[in-house]
């Protein structure tokens, strides 16, 4: 029981580094990343390719890869997704669709789709005693150091002027420009910032999950989901709501095989019937 | 500015109207009979979606949900009750309106892009729900074998069902076309404009909203049951996520806001995907999302209202009068 | 609608041409408008892509050259063509293609189509245009079920065969507790009802079985659960394929379920599959398939000829598609004509033996094709000696024993 709920956090981990993601760039941006997916396949396809063809570790690449993918929706966001901030943000979800669907079928078209191979890291291989019951170390890795980057997230928001600013646009947009806040310098690294979160996860996906060009694709909409959950523009609902679903389905699986499918949109239709807003979300803010 | 170019799109209309009957009547003989009841079944579709989207504000992007929903339900009546065909695509129709009032009433809670977001999500539902649900839908195989039953006609024939089909796309538009004229289309539109106004009105938006989403999914349905019957399978890909996507992509191509835009979108989409089956290039995704891509970029008026646009300017060099205006950013989104 | 109209007028002369050149049943010789034409229908883009897909066409044109060379001057079809499409997975698009196929672009053979939707609707296409259909690895069972048809073949493997073969044999030998997960959806769920019944015939018994969402990235809660159930399962029989395959099989090393006594079956294991883990990390995992690339003599001299064009090895349905293939054409030669009803007349009970099925017979009952299968098992490391050589074949399963044994009583052709 405990290790299933241990199980169901590090699953929650991934959702939170999305959700997260994906919500810091909904904030400042008010784009709605349908590539948020696609930008997770790329990271564990640029591990893949930094060991296969650089002969570069997953340590190596865990560092490497997410700033450069990051780098990458720098360059996009300048060239295209500048013009269409200022649209409907229906615009920017179809952009981001249109780009999820050419990024996949290009590393289809390099790689095919079946999965890629690559192993765990040699260090994380054997398996660490939590006290009350052993446990992968991959695993524990995994969750350790996403609980870690989310922390580090949170207190770089709520603790430095640029989180502040990031904080203060992602939650109260409207408010923060008619202070005279200067956000705009800061939405370029923002978005970049977001991808390179994704890239992170899917880096950390890479020796544990199938690595192929369809692997992001179906997540993203669960992350969606989680996104709602959590609280529409908030940071930490996004994270918290993460954790809390792979919680929930990871149990979900366990005592009701049947509903494991569909219970992550079971929950968001109950969170959207009680809370409209989400559980962490302003009510008002967002009609 | 939108109502009159509601009625501009009426004026020029009679000859339009009779163009694209005429379209709609010699297709199949210009192009393969099942493509082009494909090509019928998508327009409908698209100009359902186009209702939410263009005159509603509401981007759904769930509404494969419907679509596919009632190509279950159609065949399913179809299969079992051997009831004549019409019968089967009015109860397919009237299914997805059923499961378009609580999703619809739970989405409509939020606007803007959320909206997106939640009937994507419950999309996926339904497509969870569809490929566990294997005696009912036949899951991933698919429901096969709906019959075409019309008083012992033979309608095997792919060409003569296409004229079978047809009446049910034509009153499908004609429907999206009087609900758009309507005032009750006129509300919509002020809904999409400024929800907040519309409110301070007296007009109950949530109201509203729902019962464009749930017209629309009826419309949807009725596409979807057409193209179950004239394929003679209901399939999981129906309820896919990337089938509403494929809706979206054809208005936004023929034009958000045209409602008839959406035939164009269909008709090249279509075109397009038949030509990528047999052109040898296997990686459909670049080309559609180029097409995305390159539409939201440079063409956001779409291939008709690009086309309404130029012919009005022209119009305004003769007379001032006013410009159908570029899709702007509604008020209603929470950014 | 100025595309379509162009586009139409294009169709309207493949028409008039098709009117010309005497359609289906027109003119004088046996082979209808002179040619054989050899449509492969698949996936050339979507998840089937790695197993068939584009090498698939190269596997039918070398079986029209086999076919041209043994019969040289006395060929019965003087001219064939071999065309392709691509159904991209959706069984809207097979469907049509299917149609466009048979009535427009003269298609007297559909192959291939392993997606089991689009499969069962290209079916009914045959069957109403009343030309053959020879399926190539589409898993479902009702091909030669409740959607059989006259003029509908089905080849290479079905759920039962994977199912069976492995429930039974790893039971025989001495894995008698089970636990199965299975992806909870039409696939998933036939697979595991026939390996639960194999099991069971075998004198195994299943702990547990459970379903998983599809598709799924973690099954920790299933892997968890399997080393704690009492009594501890020798075996953990997944009926995951692909990419969720990969996710398990990733998972299940990481929980070293193994060295805790739990081994691994798997319903239906691909060598892109096996390539993608690593050989080690499936090592000594048993799976059933319908043919193996380096089994024997023949199958490898066809392996490298194979290799020679297209620079992989081939997959089971490759080589199934070369069968289908030379066996259409070898009934068109015996025959002397490319009409349906006579082709469907010379491959009924047609007992044969070639490079891909061995002790082949195409039961006249419901068309499927019996032929021997493989109980194969995946090598260490340690011993793959060239690539893809992943696995050795443990044993043969006969004929009579890989399929199901009495033709479906819903199948009425």
């Amino acid at each position: 029981m405990l290790q299933q709920a241990f199980n169901g956090l590090v699953g929650g981990a991934f959702y939170a580094l999305l959700a997260l993601g994906l919500a810091v760039i909904f904030g400042m941006l008010g784009v709605v990343n349908l590539a948020h997916g696609a930008f997770y396949m790329l990271g564990a396809f640029g591990a893949f390719v930094a060991l296969d063809s650089f002969g570069l570790s997953f340590w190596v690449a865990l560092v490497l890869v997410p700033p450069l993918l990051g780098l990458a929706g720098v360059v996009l966001e300048r060239l295209f997704i500048r013009r269409l901030t200022p649209l409907d943000p229906l615009y920017g979800f179809l952009f981001t669709f249109g780009l999820a669907l050419i990024l996949q079928d290009l590393v289809k078209r390099e790689y095919g789709v079946s999965s890629q191979p690559y192993p765990r890291p040699a260090e994380l291989s054997g398996t660490v005693d939590l006290g009350l019951f052993t446990y992968p170390a991959y695993q524990v890795f995994v969750l350790a150091v996403s609980v870690l980057v989310c922390v580090v997230v949170w207190v770089v928001l709520t603790r430095t002027r640029v989180g502040m600013i990031v904080r203060a646009a992602t939650e109260r947009p409207e408010l923060t420009r008619a202070l005279g806040i200067d956000v705009g310098r800061w939405v370029t690294p923002v978005f970049g910032f977001g991808v390179a979160l994704a890239a992170f996860a899917g880096v950390l996906a890479a020796p544990m999950r199938a690595v192929n060009p369809l692997m992001g694709a179906d997540l993203i909409i669960t992350v969606f989901a989680v996104v709602v959950i959590g609280g529409l523009g908030s940071v930490f609902g996004s994270v918290a709501a993460g954790f809390a679903v792979g919680l929930v389905s990871a149990l979900g699986n366990l005592y009701v095989p049947a509903l494991s499918q569909t219970m992550v949109f079971i929950l968001m239709a109950a969170v959207l019937l009680w809370r409209p807003a989400g559980l962490f979300g302003q009510q008002e803010a967002f009609r | 500015m939108i109502m009159s170019r509601l009625a501009r799109a009426g004026r020029g209309g009679p000859l339009l109207l009779a163009l694209g009957l005429f379209a709609a009547l010699v297709l199949p003989w210009m192009i393969y009979p099942p493509v082009a009841l494909d090509i019928a079944c998508w327009a409908l579709f698209a100009a359902a979606v186009d209702l939410l989207l263009g005159f509603t504000g509401l981007l759904s992007f769930g509404h494969a949900a419907f679509w596919g929903g009632s190509a279950y339900c159609t065949g399913l009546i179809a299969l079992h009750t051997g009831l004549p065909f019409p019968v089967a695509i009015v109860g397919g129709a009237a299914f997805a309106a059923l499961l378009a009032l609580p999703i619809g009433f739970l989405s409509v809670r939020l606007s803007g892009i959320y909206f997106a977001m939640v009937t994507l999500a419950f999309a996926q539902m339904t497509y969870f729900v569809a490929n566990q649900w294997r005696d009912v839908t036949g899951g991933e195989n698919g429901l096969q074998g709906i019959p075409r039953e019309l008083f012992g006609l033979d309608l095997s024939d792919s060409f003569s069902f296409y004229y079978a089909g047809l009446p049910f796309v034509l009153v499908g538009l004609f429907v999206a076309w009087r609900i758009v004229r309507s005032p009750f289309g006129r509300v919509l539109v002020s809904i999409r404009a400024n929800p907040d106004r519309a409110r301070a009105l007296g007009y109950p938006v949530d109201r509203y909203r729902l019962l464009a989403f749930v017209l629309s999914a009826a419309l949807s349905g009725m596409a979807g049951g057409v193209f179950a019957m004239g394929h003679g399978f209901a399939s999981l890909e129906g309820v896919y996520w990337t089938t509403s996507g494929q809706a979206v992509m054809m208005v936004i191509l023929g034009g958000i806001g045209t409602l008839w835009g959406g035939a164009i979108g269909a008709a090249l989409v279509v075109q397009l995907q038949d030509f990528l089956a047999t052109a040898g290039f296997a990686e459909t995704g670049i080309i559609t999302g180029s097409i995305f891509i390159v539409v939201v970029l440079l063409f956001r008026r779409g291939i008709w209202g690009t086309a309404r646009h130029l012919l009005a300017s022209r119009r305004k060099a003769a007379a001032p009068g006013e410009v159908a205006a570029e899709p702007r950013k509604s008020v209603d989104t929470p950014a | 609608m100025r595309v379509t109209g162009w586009s139409g007028c294009l169709a309207a002369t493949g028409l008039l041409l098709a009117g010309c050149a005497g359609g289906p049943g027109g003119g004088g010789g046996k082979i209808s408008d002179d040619k054989v034409v050899l449509a492969v229908l698949n996936d050339q883009s979507g998840i089937y892509s790695a197993t068939s897909g584009k090498e698939t066409i190269e596997a039918v044109r070398m079986a029209v050259a086999d076919y041209q060379a043994k019969y040289g001057d006395k060929v019965a079809a003087k001219e064939i063509v071999v065309m392709a499409a691509d159904h991209q997975n959706k069984p809207e698009i097979a469907n049509s293609k299917a149609q466009e196929l048979y009535d427009r672009q003269q298609a007297d053979v559909i192959l291939d189509v392993p997606t089991s939707s689009a499969a069962l609707a290209v079916a009914t296409v045959a069957k109403n245009k009343k030309k053959v259909f020879i399926d190539v690895g589409a898993a479902s069972t009702e091909l030669e079920g409740k959607s059989c048809n006259k003029y509908t073949f089905h080849y290479s493997y079905n759920s039962y065969m994977l199912a069976h073969g492995t429930g039974t044999e790893v039971t025989k030998d001495g894995a008698k507790n089970w636990y199965i997960v299975y992806p909870d959806y039409a696939f998933g769920q036939d697979m595991e009802k026939t390996f639960s019944a194999a099991i069971k015939a075998a004198g195994g018994t299943v702990i547990q079985s459970d379903p998983t969402p599809f598709p799924n990235d973690n099954f920790a809660t299933f892997l968890l659960k399997a080393s704690n159930l009492d009594p501890k399962p020798q075996v953990l029989g997944t009926m995951q394929a692909g990419g969720d395959l990969v996710n398990l099989v990733k998972q299940y090393n990481e929980y070293k379920l193994r060295d805790k006594g739990v081994g691994l079956a798997i319903g239906l294991l691909a060598l892109s599959d096996i390539h993608s883990l690593g050989p080690d990390a499936l090592a000594g995992t048993r799976y059933t398939d319908s043919w193996y690339w380096n089994t024997d003599d023949k199958s490898r001299a066809w392996a490298d000829k194979f290799q020679a064009k297209t620079g992989k090895r081939p997959t089971a349905n490759q080589a199934g598609n070369y069968s289908a293939a030379l066996q259409y054409l070898e009934a068109v030669q015996r025959g002397g004509t490319d009409a349906s009803d006579e082709v469907v007349k010379q491959l009924e009970g047609y007992k044969f033996e070639d490079m891909f099925a061995r002790n082949g017979t195409v039961r006249a009952q419901d068309h499927l094709l019996l032929h021997d299968a493989y109980l194969a098992e995946v090598k260490p490391a340690g011993e793959v000696k060239e690539p893809y050589d992943y696995v050795k074949i443990l044993k043969t399963i006969p004929a009579a024993e890989a399929f199901q044994p009495q033709p479906d009583p819903a199948c009425k052709l």
